[in-house]
């Protein structure tokens, strides 16, 4: 058997290989993400009660702080995707770097602009 | 101005394992690596093995990994590397005859099964088929490959799929596809249409960058699958 390299982690990471390395790992917190929304829901079947309890503990500031996580992650799969749609039928890979870059702004702005919601609702910003 | 070139050394008659050794050239104004590694063999150390030819960046015969990347060392400026410290290794993705010789066979194992000849069916013209400037526009920038390897050996697609055909056979899929003397576009858009062909393709493009002659080898690979969701519709 000779000598071969196979997985090359010492490769130089560009930005396309960091942007699919991203889009898989949101994709699988996203997958993560539905089953528990799904066990969460499935709650209401065994009445109020049992879903009233698990929608106290979820109401904890952690897992607030996590749906602001859960925000970000969304809108990176949601943007990242349009632009491998715009790769895909618009000629989009001539600049998919450029391209890269602007959804990962909006990620940043958009983020900080959904989080705002969610820190009011702790208090940290204020309101009720 | 002296840099130290780290060079993959492998004899699989001699050696159990792989190691880097470390040689030391002086550089000056317009020396390439490949010119560094010439040095290195002609005055230093006769054992080194790599592949050259034609030393113009059109033979496809130097490339290998060149601090981190994948490269052309006949294009490769020494005086361009910003570091001291010149890391090369052979392509990855290959296995390694010697030193930075890699076994090749696969990757023009791909090539030949997308076909890349001409397909005809209608009778031959009386001279040869001609071709209009514009419809050669299509495929000017396809057809600058020089069958280099650097594409595929900087895909990570391709390094978990052994059997994915890979950007170059997809690119050169295209080249004949989309050449308005070919006639044989579905035999070969029915070979890349396989999960190892252009969907294998996760637009890292990885490739691009490898690219010595600045192919935008993923807009082809996107246009490829154009082709065929439009043979769908």
């Amino acid at each position: 058997m000779r000598y071969k390299s196979g997985y090359d982690f010492s490769y130089k990471l560009s930005v396309g290989h960091v942007a699919w390395i991203l889009h898989r790992l949101s994709g699988l917190a996203l997958v993560f993400y539905l089953g528990l929304h799904i066990w969460v829901i499935s709650h209401l079947n065994a009445g109020p009660e049992s879903f009233n309890k698990v929608m106290n503990f979820l109401n904890s500031p952690l897992f607030k702080v996590l749906e602001i996580g859960l925000w970000g992650v969304i809108l990176y799969h949601v943007l990242n995707g349009i632009r491998l749609l715009l790769i895909d039928f618009a000629g989009g890979a001539r600049y998919h770097k450029q391209l890269f870059w602007v959804a990962f702004l909006l990620v940043l702005i958009l983020t900080v602009l959904g989080a705002i919601p969610f820190l009011h609702h702790l208090h940290i910003l204020g309101g009720k | 101005m002296k840099k130290t070139l780290e060079i993959f050394r492998y004899n699989p008659e001699k050696d159990e394992k792989p190691y880097f050794k470390t040689y030391e050239v002086e550089v000056y104004e317009g020396m390439t690596l490949l010119d560094a590694l010439n040095h290195i063999r002609w005055e230093q150390d006769g054992t080194l093995t790599y592949r050259r030819s034609c030393r113009s960046a059109i033979c496809g015969s130097c490339a290998m990994k060149i601090n981190g990347k994948t490269y052309l060392a006949c294009k490769t400026q020494m005086m361009d590397i910003k570091s001291d410290h010149v890391k090369v290794e052979p392509l990855p993705g290959y296995e390694v005859i010697k030193d930075l010789v890699v076994d090749m066979d696969n990757f023009f194992d791909k090539l030949k099964r997308v076909k890349p000849y001409h397909i005809t069916h209608t009778p031959p013209p009386e001279k040869e088929r001609l071709q209009s400037p514009e419809d050669f526009h299509y495929i000017n920038e396809a057809a600058d490959c020089i069958l280099c390897g650097a594409c595929v050996s900087a895909c990570p697609s391709a390094w978990a799929d052994k059997e994915y055909l890979g950007p170059a056979a997809l690119l050169k899929a295209y080249k004949f596809c989309a050449d308005t003397r070919d006639e044989g576009a579905d035999e070969r858009l029915a070979i890349v249409n396989d999960r190892n062909g252009v969907w294998r393709c996760h637009y890292t493009a990885n490739c691009m960058d490898a690219c010595p002659k600045d192919i935008k080898i993923t807009d082809f690979i996107a246009r490829l699958r154009n082709m065929l969701v439009q043979d769908k519709l």
